[in-house]
């Protein structure tokens, strides 16, 4: 049964959307110019992003590895574009081999970046000619409510923005060894993007007189063309696609461009929000986790640390739990009583760990002051003394 | 029969999932239960096969309903399809079912070979579904049992939305829901509604219709309160 391969809309809706567009009226209520709800939400690794455009999600999902640079950029990163287009997104999509909407997506998407030069090439190299990395990015569709170029851009952009390459040093011999370092060793570094290139998609109706911008997926079916236009916040055009269809009056194309740029610094800070907010999330996450890899810096002062602050000490084994076990279980009541102390329980836990860690990595006294860095106020100014105390009673 | 009444399944009205046992047969001898979609018989007890909530219809009817956006065909059931194909015996019609179903062109009052009517590609119908079964395309009628044409046939003009069954069911329950009554005090609109998770609006001005058919679709997930100030809200910003 082939029926399954296309939606067609039935008479009753072609006519109808037709005709509330000439009224400026859209099935979904929405204004001819005004975009779906965007939501953006972050996968608990680095560089996945889902991307909810109205009833269309999309998921980007960034990697890197390290690979020989092209001949003629031997000191140039390189970035390609996957995408994927699932048949539970959308019945009339195949599994397998790519169709035609799927090649366009990822060539549109593929040009907005890498065309207008949005992500720093460059500073991909780590050996000229010999180790760049290669980024990847690829678009899973997972819902198809229409427009899906623009949902897969920004899906992509967002993917980019919290993506972490592994940090890697060039040393050996000669120079040309490299080495990734682990990333709970060395904080991985993202990756630097210039500008964002969002991509704007307009679908004319009509003989090309009415145009809406982020067109439905029964729009989709319904319109007679159109047109994406790839900008960034600073108005720069970075790419247009209008494959066949509806042609449209260069002045039309002006003024589509003049919405495109608004639109695109609209959806540019709410990526940037989104990103940000991600991020510090991460961070303060990563506070928690940090402490074994803390601790282990400090450990060379420690003792002398312990010493200084008997006084603390004594006062804290006065208490009736100096027991190694009975500490375990104070954390809920303690966390109550001081908020900086609930990195406490952790810390005994993870202590042995990272003692022995720390004499695993030789050149440990400069990684912790660069692990330490992110951190927030608050840990800054928790006082140090409390972690030793925890120590001390176990050991 | 015994006089005894078989004890109602604990499960009725409830959310049950696929391998959920709903009755132990083993504690009901010499009573008839029928099922209905979602049930299934497994030695001596009846176990759920989809997930939804369990109906049940006294005395004995009980059958799983759930929410889906594909339509399983079942016999009485009124569906809107769409035209995809004419063929000479028939009009090839979607339901959103797995199958197409076929709509016989003399299934029309009065219809004879001589007065075949003319549907073209994506012609919306509102049909019955007269005979259904798994192994073979569904079929569809638009007549009523006894031969009339009642409100069945073509759907001009409008607007036709996909929900989920459902939303569809809700739609056409009795009392007539709360989404459907507060619109209907404000503005004056046709409804055809699918058991197949299919909403034909129509209405004077396009900007009703548009109103109508989104509150429809958001009232899916709100309670009846929800579903009045919803529409409440939505009117307001019409007007």
């Amino acid at each position: 049964m082939d029926h399954h391969q296309r939606w067609h809309p039935t008479v009753n809706e072609r006519e109808f959307i037709e005709r509330a567009l000439q009224s400026d009226l859209r099935v979904d209520g929405r204004r001819p110019f005004d975009f779906r709800r965007l939501k953006i939400l972050f996968g608990r690794e680095d560089g996945s992003a889902e991307v909810q455009l109205g009833d269309t999600r999309v998921m980007g999902y960034a990697t890197a590895q390290l690979v020989q640079p092209y001949k003629d950029r031997p000191n140039e990163g390189t970035l390609a574009i996957f995408t994927e287009f699932s048949p539970m997104a959308d019945p009339a999509f195949e599994p397998g081999r790519p169709g035609e909407s799927a090649i366009e997506l990822g060539r549109v998407v593929d040009r907005g970046l890498r065309e207008s030069r949005a992500v720093d090439m460059e500073s991909l190299c780590v050996v000229a000619g010999k180790h760049v990395w290669s980024v990847r990015v690829d678009l899973h569709i997972l819902d198809n409510g229409g427009n899906l170029i623009d949902a897969a851009n920004i899906a992509a952009l967002a993917a980019l923005s919290t993506f972490r390459r592994p940090e890697c040093t060039v040393g050996g011999e000669d120079g040309q060894q490299v080495t990734v370092h682990d990333p709970e060793v060395r904080d991985p570094l993202p990756l630097t993007i210039h500008h964002l290139p969002i991509a704007v998609t307009f679908a004319y109706f009509g003989e090309g007189n009415i145009m809406v911008i982020d067109p439905t997926y029964k729009e989709e079916a319904v319109m007679g063309g159109r047109m994406t236009a790839t900008i960034n916040s600073n108005g720069d055009v970075c790419s247009i696609q209008k494959a066949g269809g509806e042609g449209v009056m260069s002045s039309v194309i002006m003024q589509c461009l003049r919405i495109a740029s608004v639109k695109a610094a609209d959806i540019t800070s709410k990526i940037k929000n989104e990103v940000n907010s991600y991020t510090s999330a991460k961070a303060l996450q990563k506070v928690k986790r940090l402490p074994a890899s803390a601790l282990k810096k400090d450990n060379a002062p420690d003792v002398a640390m312990k010493e200084s602050s008997d006084g603390a000490l004594e006062t804290q084994s006065t208490k009736p739990s100096s027991d190694g076990q009975q500490i375990d279980k104070e954390p809920p009541s303690v966390v109550e009583d001081n908020k900086q102390e609930d990195v406490e329980p952790m810390l005994s836990e993870c202590n042995p760990e990272a003692q022995s860690e720390s004499r695993l990595t030789a050149g440990g006294s400069d990684e912790t002051q660069e692990a330490i860095s992110p951190k927030s106020l608050k840990d800054a100014v928790k006082p140090k003394h409390k972690i030793k105390k925890k120590q001390h009673s176990k050991s | 029969m015994e006089s005894r009444k078989p004890p109602p399944s604990a499960l009725v009205d409830n959310h049950v999932v696929p391998g959920d046992v709903v009755l132990d047969l083993t504690e009901m001898t010499n009573q008839t239960i029928k099922l209905g979609a979602g049930l299934r018989q497994d030695c001596d007890t009846i176990q759920a096969t989809s997930a939804g909530r369990l109906r049940l219809s006294k005395p004995n009817k009980y059958w799983v309903e759930s929410s889906q956006k594909r339509y399983i065909p079942s016999v009485e059931d009124t569906v809107l399809g769409v035209v995809v194909d004419t063929k000479p015996d028939n009009f090839l019609v979607d339901i959103k079912g797995p199958n197409l179903a076929f709509l016989p062109v003399l299934a029309f009052e009065g219809g004879t070979r001589r007065n075949i009517p003319k549907f073209e590609i994506g012609t919306l119908i509102y049909a019955r579904v007269v005979k259904a079964n798994s192994i073979m395309n569904p079929e569809l009628s638009c007549m009523d049992a006894t031969g009339k044409a009642a409100e069945f046939g073509q759907l001009k003009d409008g607007y036709m939305f996909d929900t989920s069954t459902g939303l569809s069911r809700m739609l056409l329950s009795s009392p007539t829901c709360p989404v459907l009554e507060a619109l209907g005090k404000k503005l004056s609109f046709e409804i055809a509604v699918g058991l197949n998770g299919r909403v034909w609006v129509n209405a004077p001005s396009p900007s009703n219709v548009i109103v109508v058919s989104n509150a429809i679709i958001k009232s899916e997930s709100l309670s009846g309160i929800g579903q009045r100030s919803m529409v409440e809200s939505l009117l307001e910003r019409l007007s």
